[in-house]
């Protein structure tokens, strides 16, 4: 039985707050607060939304926002959640979806937001002698190349 | 660690891998009981550095993620950023781009069973199958002077048409590659040798699949739908008639029937583009470089799988942010579960089964240099090393 995603979104806006918007066919975005994720997350895992494309994390300037893209069956949920740069963490998705691992990883290596209770947060892709505390795809940082002369 | 295990690493050079990452596999005798692996030996900040360039040239930069599926991330881009600009690109250019990513689709999938058959000890299939990708690659070479890298993309539409004259010679050439992969998949199923080497080899059960989230052809060898062609069509694929290839097994054999099958959907998938190419111009006549602010999610099914780009635009000429998400890295965890209980023999039967391109997983990380250091070996150092060769061997060279 096909699942109708809009009144998904509608249940999850009366019960967990949020807003969503659909941007065109099969394309969805919803916003919500950090500490829903858990319970957006696993209401829509029951409802069969058991796919995660990835997960994108953003640098928007004043705060991150980290994007969960959710698939079920060609339609594309997108979780926007905001966090502040202060104090970037927010909590893990894997014990709902275990294929969630390396992407939360990339995210945290890349902007340096944390995930609480994730079961292995070691580095994924930066080096090993990667200083602690750069992070690459934030805006703020540059990367100088080293002057390559050769003599 | 108890007595009787060894923890043995595998890479990011080795004798049995292509190209570079690292396994860290737990033995016990002969059994692997873990496996860990470490990515970013090929890391290049592309989706970094698309934020420091044009749209425009972000296609291009797009088109070298991956020498295997170019013309996919490429393509998947462009979609993004058609879409964000609200753009009806020509019936004629979806066909084309449509009609690059089969053929790209069939020379992977023949690139993957010469190597599934290298790995499996059958190297005259090997020698065969990829003789027979020649056939595909000369015609990819006919179309955009490339064998990868086609540059076919632009912003509304395509930079090279398919003349009348290649028709004739593509259709003979599609006819002859069907002829043979009809062969591959009997030989395939029916060898022995092969069969045996294949069956039971890095199974992922259909509940796991899911949970993992996994993609592509290792995806719907265990039984998951996941041909984002049929489920989230993209350029003009709700029009053009073909199958869903989807297996139970979900072992190595499981996946090679997949993309065998997958093959004959592609070739007849061509057979119509080339029959039935609509008569419109090839492009646009003019894009605005600038691209209004918004975002964008768009899928495309490479010939590894689902490949996922989020394009956010501020309303100028650069991306505020690209994300891209290749195949490889969603079933990376379905090889490591794959191997847990398998011998050491199966690892590169395993790896090569989802058909691994490590380029395309990997795009963040900058080489750092370090001062001091024993275990690495940095850029300066290495700089000096090779200019000091090169004097020395000055005569070796010339």
């Amino acid at each position: 039985m096909a699942v109708n995603i809009e009144m998904l979104l509608g249940e999850i806006e009366k019960k967990w707050g949020g807003k969503y918007t659909k941007q065109r066919d099969r394309r969805f975005f919803l916003e919500i607060n950090k500490d829903n994720l858990q319970s957006v997350v696993s209401f829509l895992k029951e409802n069969g939304l058991y796919h995660l494309s990835t997960i994108t994390g953003v640098d928007s300037g004043e705060q991150f926002e980290v994007l969960y893209h959710l698939d079920l069956q060609g339609e594309i949920i997108t979780i926007r959640v905001p966090i502040s740069k202060d104090n970037p963490q927010l909590s893990t998705i894997t014990n709902l979806i275990p294929g969630a691992v390396l992407y939360e990883r990339e995210v945290q290596d890349i902007l340096g937001i944390k995930f609480l209770g994730h079961p292995d947060p070691r580095r994924l892709i930066l080096p090993d002698d990667w200083p602690e505390g750069v992070y690459p795809l934030r805006k703020d940082w540059k990367y100088d190349r080293a002057s390559g002369i050769i003599k | 660690m108890k007595d009787n295990l060894y923890c043995i690493p595998i890479g990011p050079q080795h004798p049995a891998l292509k190209e570079p990452i690292n396994f860290t596999v737990t033995l016990d005798g002969d059994i692997i009981v873990d496996a860990d692996l470490r990515l970013g030996y090929n890391h290049r900040g592309i989706e970094k550095a698309c934020e420091e360039r044009n749209f425009v040239q972000c296609i291009y930069l797009t088109e070298r993620i991956c020498g295997i599926c170019s013309h996919s991330h490429a393509t998947n881009f462009t979609l993004a950023v058609e879409e964000l600009l609200n753009l009806e690109v020509p019936k004629r250019a979806q066909y084309i781009r449509m009609l690059i990513g089969e053929l790209e689709r069939i020379h992977s999938h023949y690139l993957w069973l010469g190597v599934a058959a290298h790995e499996a000890g059958f190297d005259t299939l090997f020698m065969y199958t990829w003789r027979d990708r020649e056939i595909v690659m000369d015609m990819l070479e006919q179309i955009s002077g490339n064998r990868v890298n086609y540059g076919i993309n632009k912003i509304g539409g395509v930079r090279r048409d398919i003349p009348k004259e290649y028709i004739p010679e593509f259709l003979s050439g599609l006819d002859k590659l069907e002829e043979r992969t009809l062969e591959y998949i009997k030989v395939a199923g029916s060898e022995e040798t092969f069969v045996v080497r294949l069956k039971n080899v890095g199974t992922v059960p259909h509940n796991e699949a899911q949970n993992m989230c996994l993609v592509g052809p290792m995806g719907r060898a265990c039984g998951l739908p996941c041909d984002v062609r049929k489920i989230d069509p993209y350029l003009s694929y709700d029009e053009v008639a073909f199958d869903m290839i989807v297996e139970q097994d979900g072992d190595v054999m499981a996946q090679a029937k997949v993309r065998l099958k997958e093959t004959i959907e592609s070739i007849k998938i061509c057979r119509y583009i080339l029959q039935n190419l609509p008569d419109t111009p090839l492009a646009l006549e003019k894009v605005p470089r600038k691209v209004p602010a918004g975002e964008v999610v768009a899928r495309y099914e490479a010939p590894r799988g689902e490949d996922i780009h989020y394009v956010k635009s501020n309303g100028t000429t650069n991306p505020e942010r690209v994300k891209v998400r290749a195949p490889t890295l969603a079933n990376w965890l379905g090889v490591l579960y794959g191997l847990r209980g398998a011998q050491l023999a199966d690892i590169p039967l395993s790896g090569a089964g989802i058909d691994p391109c490590i380029s395309c997983t990997e795009r963040i990380g900058i080489y750092r240099k370090r001062k001091d250091s024993i275990e690495y070996i940095d850029w300066d150092w290495l700089r000096e090393y090779g200019i000091e060769w090169y004097k020395k061997h000055k005569k070796v060279v010339r």
